[in-house]
């Protein structure tokens, strides 16, 4: 069904303690690029003597330890099982994939992808071919073969093993062995997105198979190095609870690009601030996500190389349209031009210029900028302008109180709650801003922050709430997105948590997938932005993007350098990187 | 003493049952499970429920309850849910970790903090007296994680004398040398905070025994100050001292989550916040046994110590006459 689609905010909220620490926070005003992807050569946007040292940087050497950090521990690595960044970020070291992204974001079966080319897609669309490649071993020497896939994907579709994959799995009607290197999937309806739940680490049959699906979570496989069986350039050879992951490069490793890295090590540190000083001091090579308030410090430092540019998600004020939320059932967003005027209300430009330091890009529909999907133009932009937002106020029959200037309809004052997470502290910042601005043409706002943990179960997920700040991130890059606003999935099946209808578009959507024309795709969601940015169920903010931070000992060619705007992009192409002590 | 020593060992086990079963309600009563928090919540709530069944955590609390506490009982403190880990392998080193660094603390603390606080009770609003007072309000004032960034700032990134954070440099694990330089910036903090209060406290207690009559009396007679203040003061200002020690007790277990988070110690203080955060309630419930294992043991000691020191105290039977 849906599309896997991550609550980037979880992680933020696990930020907390280092958004709180940031003691040494600087008043950066580096509008630095949002440019395109090609502008991320690695060691070349800031000042970076050693790194930039021609020698090292042309030829790779073999050998070293890459140092990576996090500021949160794994779950569980399980490809099965998967759902958390730092999981995901180890998984990718020591599983290879089926196919790979290239840095556009377009599938692709590269010399590390277990399959041997793009399978074969049936005129109808319903029937995808995969062949392997048949030198692809597991890490105990068993070759990877057409069993595992099966097996990856039955596992992933049974209820009962609870595996987040259902929802990428779940319009696969049969997959089948057609010989030890060719899985055949057949679809029960044409299903574009597909193709990128492809992108995906399979599990060994021969471990598994007897581990009843009810125990997989509990199953050491996944969490203890020793009972991991990976096909990866990595083997996961130790891990220290909340302390560090390790992994060596497999000498047995199948693929004919082998790893220059012979160890990476993966360092948890308890919040982003001690992991930005850990690379500062040298400690560590490489940070996923320097926090916005402390790139200028970073770049003083003078020997990390810093790579920013939005990523892979983005930020929206998500309206409510079940009047049960509000006094007297009367729903305070109901109006189209009413949502409008909130869009022209909003500073959304300075918010990037402000709050994100620049590294953002505004947005009014939900699809990245500059990806096939962008409907450019065709979406309606909404200029920051009060003037305007006031006067489709009052078309849409707010007035003003005569005693303190807030909007009142049919008895109805204009004062709504504004619900995001305690201690994501970007959003803090933007709910203050939504207030004022809001403010400024006789709306009233109450932001609320609260416990992340307590907000999804209670407010999020069963659609009780009347406005939320919150942000997707994306961890493909197809741009269907009928789970969070087709009426199909309102609460508690789906993840339209706002009760959004609008039957034009839960058509559009499914017109969005029901084909693998990339044209005809690109047609439909050209439609569907035109008509979410006039009937505006978010105020799309804009995409934002987290600082890559690499010390002076790693070094890649230019076209294997982090790419931010892919999930797991700051470690693209990590097995063509090497290191130099 | 031996009857008063069972009595309140019983009382404790008491205690410490309500404790648990008091822990377990409230953090079930906490919104968000384990399941909500180890996913992404975007995902569809069958996939909680399935998970949560399929980690027993669809039963009802007291069931969950009871299959922990007997668990308990035959020395198995459970498994997280998260990733099914053995509580015990991950409790007991970080407890050690945090004992490394909270004992030295403590230690280091309490060298300095008792012989300076006899010293300047002797020499009230002394240059000594002063220095220590203000260090005290430094102590009591400065939030410890920004301290410590502080230290981290000068000492490590700007001078390079210490290492910035963990406990080992990667390969140094055996290390005594090494452990040692990784203690220096965050004892310095720790101590800090210990040293405020204990020198305090050595101060006022020796302050007030130097008041009583029967010192006035020994100098009177002539007794040498030294002795005065080392024999006949010293025992009795211990008396309040020992308390706070035997109170303090469960920090050098409980570790503390700023200073460990700083420096990036493997410590309890982290281990339990990070718990927290994951609605982890095996850990939570192993964290909360033996920190309240902790606290009777240092009340204990606490009680018997001032047997030891003063033996003025008498331990035994309740409703005793007054002597």
């Amino acid at each position: 069904m849906a599309k896997k689609r991550k609550w980037w905010s979880g992680l933020l909220v696990l930020s907390l303690v280092g958004v709180l620490f940031t003691g040494c926070s600087t008043n950066n005003t580096a509008g630095s690029s949002t440019s395109a992807p090609a502008a991320t050569t690695a060691p070349a946007e800031s000042t970076a003597p050693e790194a930039t040292e021609a020698p090292a940087a042309d030829a790779p050497v073999d050998g070293g330890t890459l140092v990576t950090s996090s500021f949160s521990d794994i779950v569980n690595i399980n490809p099965l099982l998967v759902n958390d960044t730092a999981s995901g970020d180890v998984a990718q070291f020591v599983f290879a994939k089926l196919y790979n992204l290239d840095r556009e974001g377009n599938v692709q079966a590269e010399d590390w992808s277990l399959a041997a080319a793009l399978p074969e897609i049936s005129e109808d669309g319903l029937t995808y071919t995969v062949k392997l490649k048949d030198t692809a071993k597991w890490s105990d020497g068993q070759p990877v073969v057409a069993d595992d896939v099966v097996y990856t994907v039955e596992t992933a579709k049974n209820k009962e093993t609870g595996s987040p994959l259902i929802s990428a799995f779940d319009k696969v009607k049969t997959v089948e062995k057609i010989d030890d290197h060719t899985v055949k999937f057949t679809m029960s309806q044409i299903y574009a997105p597909f193709l990128y739940a492809l992108v995906q680490e399979v599990v060994p049959a021969h471990v598994l198979k007897d581990v009843k699906p009810t125990e997989m979570q509990k199953n050491a496989f996944g969490t203890d190095p020793a009972k991991t069986v990976t096909s990866g350039p990595w083997k996961w050879t130790a891990w220290k609870q909340g302390e560090s992951h390790t992994m060596d490069a497999d000498p047995n490793y199948w693929g004919t690009v082998k790893p220059h890295i012979a160890q990476v090590i993966y360092k948890i540190y308890a919040d982003q601030n001690t992991e930005v000083q850990a690379i500062m001091k040298g400690d560590t090579d490489h940070i996923s996500a320097i926090p916005v308030t402390q790139v200028e410090a970073v770049k003083a430092n003078g020997k990390i190389d810093i790579i920013q540019k939005p990523g892979a998600q983005y930020e929206y004020v998500n309206f409510n349209f079940d009047g049960k939320n509000f006094p007297d059932g009367y729903g305070l967003f109901q109006g189209q031009k009413t949502r409008q005027a909130i869009a022209h209300a909003l500073n959304r430009q300075g918010m990037v210029d402000n709050i994100l330091k620049g590294v953002g890009a505004l947005m009014n529909a939900p699809f990245l900028p500059d990806t096939w999907a962008d409907p450019g133009d065709a979406a309606v932009n909404y200029d920051y302008n009060a003037e305007t937002a006031k006067k489709l106020l009052a078309e849409d029959g707010w007035v003003a109180d005569a005693k303190d200037g807030i909007l009142v309809k049919d008895g109805h004052r204009f004062s709504f709650e504004l619900q995001y997470n305690a201690g994501n502290s970007r959003r803090e910042q933007v709910a203050a801003v939504i207030q004022q601005n809001l403010k400024d043409v006789g709306i009233e706002v109450k932001p609320k922050a609260i416990d992340f943990a307590a907000w999804i179960d209670q407010n999020v997920t069963p659609g009780k709430y009347q406005a939320l700040l919150l942000a997707w991130s994306l961890s493909t890059p197809d741009p269907d997105a009928e789970s969070i606003f087709s009426s199909k999935y309102f609460p508690p099946a789906g993840q339209n948590s706002g009760w959004y209808k609008n039957e034009k578009l839960d058509k559009l959507w499914v017109d969005g997938y029901s084909t693998v024309d990339q044209a005809k795709r690109k047609e439909v969601y050209k439609e569907v932005g035109k008509e979410i940015s006039t009937d505006l169920p978010y105020v799309f903010l804009y995409q934002y993007g987290q600082a890559i931070g690499t010390g002076p000992r790693v070094h890649w060619a230019e076209e294997d350098a982090p790419e931010p705007s892919l999930g797991y992009g700051q470690f693209f192409h990590a097995i063509k990187w090497w290191v130099t002590e | 003493m031996t009857e008063y020593l069972i009595r309140r060992v019983l009382q404790s086990v008491l205690v410490i049952f309500l404790i648990t079963i008091l822990t377990f309600l409230l953090i079930h009563a906490a919104p968000g499970g384990p399941t909500q928090v180890m996913l992404a919540p975007g995902l569809t709530p069958e996939i909680f429920a399935q998970q949560a069944k399929n980690l027993g955590l669809d039963q009802p609390i007291y069931i969950q309850y009871f299959r922990w506490i007997g668990d308990l009982l035959q020395g198995d403190l459970g498994y997280t849910f998260k990733n099914h880990i053995a509580i015990s392998d991950l409790l007991w080193p970080r407890i050690g970790n945090t004992i490394i660094l909270m004992g030295a603390a403590w230690l280091v603390s309490l060298l300095i903090a008792i012989p300076w606080g006899i010293y300047n009770s002797t020499k009230v609003y002394g240059l000594s007296d002063q220095t220590a007072s203000f260090i005290s309000y430094l102590g009591f004032a400065m939030p410890t994680f920004w301290f410590g960034i502080l230290l981290q700032q000068w000492l490590s990134l700007k001078l390079d004398w210490f290492p910035l954070s963990d406990m080992h440099t990667r390969g140094k694990e055996d290390s005594i040398a090494d452990l040692f330089m990784h203690l220096v910036l965050p004892v310095t903090v720790l101590a800090l905070g210990f040293l405020a209060s204990y020198m305090k406290y050595a101060r006022a207690s020796m302050l007030e025994v130097l008041d009583q009559d029967y010192i006035r009396t020994a100098r009177a007679k002539g007794v040498k100050e030294r002795k005065v203040v080392f024999r006949h003061a010293l025992r009795n200002a211990l008396i309040p001292i020992i308390t706070i020690l035997g109170l303090d007790l469960p920090i050098l277990v409980g570790g503390a989550a700023l200073t460990e988070n700083v420096f990036n110690w493997p410590g309890m203080g982290r281990w339990f916040v990070e718990m927290a955060t994951a609605r982890e309630y095996s850990a939570l419930m192993a964290v909360t046994i033996v920190t309240a294992v902790m606290v009777v043991i240092g009340n204990l000691l606490a009680d018997i110590l001032y047997v030891v020191v003063d033996p003025r105290v008498k331990l035994g039977k309740q409703g005793g006459k007054a002597a």
